[in-house]
């Protein structure tokens, strides 16, 4: 029996150590032991297909190694989730604009605002307003715009010609009546793709329409008038069967290829290499254009990622040149042509890819594109708000009498 | 085993066929589609067989993926993943065929560890091992799963299908509770041992999270993580993903043929076949 | 003689182990359920606040949360006796052929087991979808005059769907573990039963079936508790929808919790599920010892 107790004891003394550890577990221990000639770097997607030629020519003209982790963007979250958990981080990190504001709130990020100041190259105005807007917490900057994504239209040329709008609607009451008869060719044939599953859908078209997400006191505004309609504006397209209000559960090469299920889309610029890359049959029949106008705007939604400092990082100065020279038009050129996506410095625009038709859609759609509201509980306000259109969209609910809920639902998510 | 005559023999085998026809279709798909271009896994007449054969999916994936790194990671885990296997057949042996304090409520205890989702358990582990210096280790990334309640489960409830005269007639002899173990229990348990080695396989050769989060870099991912790095913000190229699957599922089907046979050469009373 | 301490010494490294991976965080995770632990509150622990019962209170009042325990009680129902039904049900088929062929058998009713997930997920969706012009499942019922059926799409077969689905990937393991255990059947057993003339149906209501009864317990118990765990299936095919008719509490603590960083809220709900898996675990083991 003493070989028990001493077993136990050690297992319970083993126990209550590590409980402590993990608790007294603080930003004392910091995130590389690398020496400062060497720095870590995470990214999401594969790393060494797309950003080790960038670092490359940055060790051959600095000496300083870059050390990287690509991370599978499906487990991003989770690798973040422990790094703030454990304050080990690397020097720097690619952080999706959502997030920013989740990890900018949980201390992860270094204030860059001197760094910012004090250096042309990474001044504000070089970059996308939207982008910006996505590194900005309380007047401070925690991140550098890497990548920039707006949404905009896309429609088969062919299908729309014969409906009357060769080159595509150019307003919400062109959009619609366009959806009507595009949906009129046959039955589970539809005209516009209604999104139920995008965050960020409804929000854009209210503030299409004149609507705030959140006013400046802080307050959500979702059940006012301006967003109310905007959402009656897409129920009218259930009514009038121009969409489904169901999951087709078909790709993209089934949906708009052949015969044009879904004529008309909005998506970012990621589309574009799926429609080449999935369809062979409509070449030359499809297009893009920017946003339809609404009542007000047609304004479009920013995403992207920016590039910032993990708190702990013992190498600062290193660290925000690295991302300099990430951010020179020659890194984004190597970075769009390994990804496709679309630098986040304005400058870089000026480059020949940029002049091709289809891109240079999505660079006028920039022009006049926003970030969804940059608050902690964004994610979980976002989760309420499809829910609700859910229930308006497929369940058929009472459309003011569900937003004035969610609304009621987001003020105490807020708070 | 009943005794059945041919022609029973015949139907069970046509019954037999028929369900597993409809139940290998997605295997045969992800098997199929790893030959196939993405345009055609995604094109609107959808059909099983590829109409033109490439080998470009593999290409691909071997010229990405750190192939030699990854493959080298993946094997030491796996090998190290059947440590626990033994642990948990020594566990499940002693909960069978002992009586000792608490043995229920640590049995229970041992249960309990199934009811929990993996997603709360993720950051306190996390911590421990980074308070324990094990990130950047092979011994990190396999402890948390080293062992599982349902092995231990598993061995136990086999165990106790074996009788205790076949351990007494051991001890009468003099031999010691591991002689007992080693050289009478587990050679009885080849079946159970079969299943929860295929098992152990499968679970190591597709380890994902732990590599992931427990590394600091690159050189201790596995080939489960390689293959997501493939997979894009935006979409998927299908046809990568297959090949990737396809690929990996071979040796679990090898490993699969090999035990299957000590599945079936379970121990007999009568005298076996 | 059996020594005292030899089973201490057997069960200490899985004990101690599990207790370390498993048991303390569950403990963590208790504690956390009674704060509102976020994000920032993992990055800096005083931001954490203690808030008592409160994330239980919550939990229990909200819809969604509700609604996803009458559908993992529906999946639970239905799921786990399919389960068990075919996987016995297989392995005894297959037991009965004895030959290189039927072995062969046990391979392809594994094949879902390590078919990757996104092939399950493209291949489903394909034989799922709402369309008869596109989905296999609506076309064949199509020829019989059924259908469409929105198999993923309509609140009233959402779940079905996914239980097809689940039970589909789900015979594999258990058929396995069915097969090893009938190997350790005797065949003299069936020898005196046959020469007492027994029909083979009776042989394998009489003598399988109660030989089986270790190995049915276990699968009863492992499956019970997997399906209380039901997330993958939901995850992949439907995201719990339509209309929430497809979450799980597994998938509602997923989305709520850890998309959403509400770490406390989602620990609540966890350690809910936990005490339920807890008693009908209990509930079992009462069961099985009142049966011996």
């Amino acid at each position: 029996m003493v070989k028990i107790n001493k077993l136990l004891l050690g297992t319970t003394s083993l126990l209550s150590l590590s409980l402590l550890a993990a608790c007294g577990n603080g930003d004392e221990e910091s995130g590389s032991e690398e020496s400062s000639d060497t720095l870590s770097v995470w990214m999401m997607g594969d790393g060494n297909e797309t950003v080790q030629p960038i670092f490359d020519a940055y060790t051959e003209e600095t000496g300083i190694e870059v050390d990287l982790q690509s991370i599978p963007w499906s487990a991003a979250h989770d690798r973040l989730l422990t790094a703030v958990a454990s304050g080990e981080g690397p020097d720097v990190v690619q952080m999706g604009s959502t997030y920013m504001a989740e990890f900018t709130d949980a201390g992860a990020l270094l204030d860059i605002s001197d760094y910012i100041e004090s250096s042309d190259a990474l001044s504000p105005e070089n970059f996308f307003e939207g982008n910006v807007a996505t590194t900005m917490f309380d007047d401070n900057y925690y991140g550098v715009p890497w990548y920039t994504e707006t949404r905009a239209l896309y429609y088969r040329t062919d299908l729309l010609e014969e409906v009357g709008y060769p080159e595509g609607p150019s307003n919400w009451e062109e959009l619609y009546d366009a959806a009507v008869k595009l949906s009129e060719r046959g039955d589970n044939m539809y005209g516009f793709d209604i999104n139920l599953k995008e965050q960020t859908f409804g929000p854009m078209f209210a503030k299409q329409n004149g609507s705030e997400i959140i006013n400046e006191a802080g307050e959500p505004v979702l059940n006012e008038p301006e967003f109310v309609e905007a959402i009656e504006y897409l129920h009218s397209f259930v009514e009038a069967g121009a969409t489904t209000n169901q999951d087709l559960g078909i790709e993209l090469s089934q949906s708009f290829g052949g015969e044009g299920i879904v004529p008309m889309f909005i998506s970012g610029p990621w589309s574009i290499s799926m429609i080449e890359d999935q369809t062979t049959d409509i070449e030359g029949k499809w297009d893009i254009r920017t946003l339809p106008e609404g009542p007000v705007s047609n304004v479009s939604n920013t995403g992207g990622a920016n590039l910032a400092v993990w708190s702990s990082s013992d190498h600062p100065d290193e660290a925000m040149d690295l991302i300099e020279h990430m951010v020179s038009v020659d890194s984004l050129m190597t970075y769009y042509d390994t990804t496709s996506s679309l630098p986040a410095l304005v400058e870089a625009w000026e480059e020949e890819p940029f002049q091709d038709e289809k891109i240079a859609v999505f660079g006028e759609q920039l022009e006049n594109s926003e970030h969804m509201p940059l608050i902690e509980g964004w994610d979980r306000m976002s989760q309420a708000y499809l829910s609700s259109f859910e229930q308006i969209m497929v369940g058929g609910a009472d459309i003011q009498e569900t937003l004035d809920n969610l609304n009621e639902e987001v003020k105490t998510i807020i708070e | 085993m009943i005794n059945i005559d041919k022609k029973l023999k015949i139907i069970i085998g046509i019954v037999l066929s028929l369900w597993g026809l409809i139940t290998v279709i997605p295997f045969a798909w992800m098997i199929l589609s790893a030959f196939k271009t993405n345009p055609e896994i995604v094109s609107t007449q959808p059909s099983l067989f590829p109409n033109e054969w490439t080998f470009d999916n593999f290409r691909e994936l071997f010229e990405r993926l750190n192939f030699d790194v990854y493959l080298v990671n993946t094997a030491i885990i796996t090998a190290l993943g059947f440590v626990g296997l033994f642990l948990n057949a020594m566990a499940g042996f002693a909960f069978a065929h002992y009586d000792f304090k608490f043995k229920n409520f640590l049995f229970l205890l041992v249960l309990a560890t199934m009811m929990i989702p993996g997603q709360v358990t993720m950051i306190p582990v996390y911590l421990l091992l980074n308070q324990m210096g094990l990130t950047n280790t092979y011994l990190g990334i396999v402890l948390p799963g080293l062992t599982g309640a349902f092995g231990i489960f598993l061995f136990r409830q086999f165990f106790s299908n074996i009788s205790e005269e076949f351990f007494e007639a051991a001890r009468l002899d003099g031999a010691s509770d591991f002689y007992v173990f080693f050289r009478v229990a587990l050679p009885l348990s080849k079946p159970i041992i079969a299943v929860q080695g295929i098992l152990t396989f499968i679970a190591g050769w597709n380890s994902f999270l732990w590599p992931l989060i427990i590394a600091n870099d690159q050189s201790f991912y596995t080939l489960s993580v390689g293959l997501q790095l493939l997979q894009g913000q935006h979409g998927t190229n299908y046809a990568l993903q297959m090949a990737g699957a396809a690929f990996m599922v071979i040796p679990i089907l090898i490993i699969f043929i090999i035990f299957q046979k000590y599945i079936l050469t379970g121990f007999n009373i009568s005298g076996g076949k | 003689m059996k020594s005292k301490k030899a089973p201490y010494f057997f069960i200490a490294p899985a004990i101690i182990l599990l207790l370390m991976f498993s048991i303390f965080p569950i403990l963590i995770a208790l504690v956390i359920s009674f704060t509102d632990m976020s994000l920032a509150g993992l990055a800096d622990f005083s931001r954490i606040n203690f808030l008592g019962i409160e994330n239980y209170q919550n939990i229990l009042q909200d819809k969604v949360f509700l609604q996803s325990i009458t559908n993992t009680l529906f999946y639970v129902i239905f799921g786990v006796p399919l389960v068990i039904l075919f996987s016995l049900t297989i392995a005894i088929l297959i037991n009965m052929g004895q030959s290189k062929y039927f072995s062969f058998m046990r391979v392809v009713f594994y094949s879902p087991s390590i078919t990757n997930i996104v092939a399950v997920a493209i291949v489903w969706a394909f034989l799922f979808n709402p369309s008869e012009s596109i989905g296999l499942i609506n076309q064949v019922l199509g020829t019989v005059g059924i259908g469409p059926i929105g198999w993923l799409t309509s609140t009233e077969f959402s779940k079905i769907s996914l239980i097809i689905l689940a039970v589909w990937r789900g015979i594999g393991i258990n058929m396995l573990i069915f097969s090893a255990a009938l190997q350790n059947i005797p065949r003299t057993m069936y020898e005196a039963a046959e020469l007492d003339g027994a029909t083979r149906l009776e042989q394998i209501w009489y003598i399988t079936i109660p030989q089986l009864k270790f190995s049915t317990f276990f699968v009863t118990i492992t499956t019970i508790i997997g399906w209380l765990q039901f997330f993958e299936e939901p995850f992949v095919m439907t995201e719990g929808g339509p209309l929430n008719s497809t979450t799980s509490v597994a998938l509602f603590i997923y989305r709520n919790g850890f998309q959403n960083n509400q770490f406390g809220y989602a620990a609540a709900g966890s350690l809910l599920l936990f005490i339920v898996i807890i008693l009908a675990t209990m509930l079992q083991l009462r069961l099985q010892r009142r049966a011996d």
